[in-house]
């Protein structure tokens, strides 16, 4: 590990700057840009870029929630039940990540890089929640006030064990990879707390193992928390549609890097 | 309309106490990280710095098991106990990966 320069510090700051205020502007968290960055720009071991991505997720994902609790955007019993599912996924992937090859992290990225483009590709102008006021929202929905639209928007929770299945992976594969927000999106998380818990228990175990540098995540948590206030503050106004392709047309390439370098 | 919902006075309560956690949380270790890093830049590597930047790190990883720790207490207080033995769950496999970050340290 080089030692901690005031170049090495700005340039992860600038890095983790634009990584928050893109994945402010498009929904799904820096760390799929940062961790490509750390790794195969910058040279740190994979598990290390992702050490301090997950860093960062952890300090976004706690504002974010932080902001919305009070507002009964948050429903915190399908959180809690599907938070059981996401931290043993997340243990599971911090264990794994100290027993994998490099390589076989490089081409797993690959691959969900892939397939998180698709899906941004899919869903350029979708919502996951019903607009009709009157629904039955049942035990484990909920209901929220949207400041957008003036309505009161209704959610269900359908297929739970589904929901259960893709908090684990999402857990899993999040933690293995060092990516945050909204990589698997189960419909009904949008509105969902239990992000900061994705990261939380392998980011415990990277920083037991020496993996997490505490300068550079700081730099990285300082700069990801600027962009993505920044993003979040002017990225309303903006449309996200053409950014959307574009970056998925970024993480295409990254993929093809990822699987070339795995593969070696 | 009214549809069936769990009482909202005691979860409204909890979500507001969480968001004051997490938010205090995530300040006190920007702080911690910001102060750190700008003496160790500054003043070149020191025991402060570092002392900063660990305390920074380690405040930001327990901000997601206190809320954790938080939502427990708030079922127990409701006498919810099946949401009380979920958060419990969660608490337990926070905990496990301390105990696997402490084991992986002593292997290095």
């Amino acid at each position: 590990m080089p030692a901690v320069s005031v170049t090495l510090a700005l340039i992860i700051f600038t890095a983790g700057t634009i990584a928050g205020s893109l994945g402010a502007l498009l929904g799904l968290g820096g760390g799929v840009f940062l961790v490509p960055f750390l790794n195969l720009v910058m040279g740190f071991p994979f598990t290390v870029a992702a050490a301090i991505s997950l860093t960062t997720v952890i300090a976004t994902s706690s504002t974010v929630s932080a902001g919305r609790a009070g507002k009964q955007l948050i429903n915190m019993r399908l959180g809690m039940l599907l938070e059981v599912a996401t931290a043993a996924g997340s243990f599971l992937g911090g264990v794994t990540a100290q027993f994998v090859s490099q390589s076989v992290l490089q081409r797993l990225f690959g691959l969900v890089a892939a397939i998180v483009a698709l899906i941004m590709l899919s869903r350029l102008r979708r919502r996951n929640v019903i607009l009709d006021p009157n629904a039955d929202p049942g035990l484990l929905g909920g209901r929220y006030h949207e400041e957008e639209s003036g309505c009161t928007v209704t959610y269900h929770v359908k297929r739970l064990p589904l929901a259960v299945v893709a908090s684990f992976l999402a857990g899993n594969v999040s933690s293995l990879l060092g990516i945050g927000g909204g990589i698997i999106k189960v419909p009904v998380l949008n509105a969902w707390c239990g992000i900061p818990l994705r990261a939380a228990a392998a980011t415990i175990i990277y920083y037991g193992r020496g993996q997490l540098v505490p300068a550079l995540a700081g730099a990285a948590c300082l700069g990801v928390q600027l962009g993505s206030w920044g993003g979040m503050k002017f990225g309303a106004a903006a449309s996200s549609k053409w950014l959307k392709i574009l970056m998925a047309g970024v993480l295409f390439i990254v993929s093809a890097m990822m699987f070339m370098r795995g593969g070696r | 309309m009214t549809p069936k919902q769990p009482p909202a006075g005691t979860s409204f309560k909890m979500e507001r106490v969480v968001g004051i956690v997490l938010r205090s949380g995530v300040i006190a270790s920007t702080a911690c990280l910001a102060a750190g890093l700008v003496l160790a830049l500054v003043v070149g590597d020191g025991a402060v710095a570092a002392f900063l930047l660990n305390t920074g790190i380690l405040v930001l990883l327990a901000t997601p098991v206190a809320r954790v720790i938080v939502s427990t207490m708030e079922y127990v207080n409701e006498r919810d106990w099946r949401f009380a033995a979920l958060t419990g769950i969660v608490l337990l496999e926070l905990i496990a990966s301390a105990v696997a970050a402490l084991v992986f340290n002593r292997k290095l």
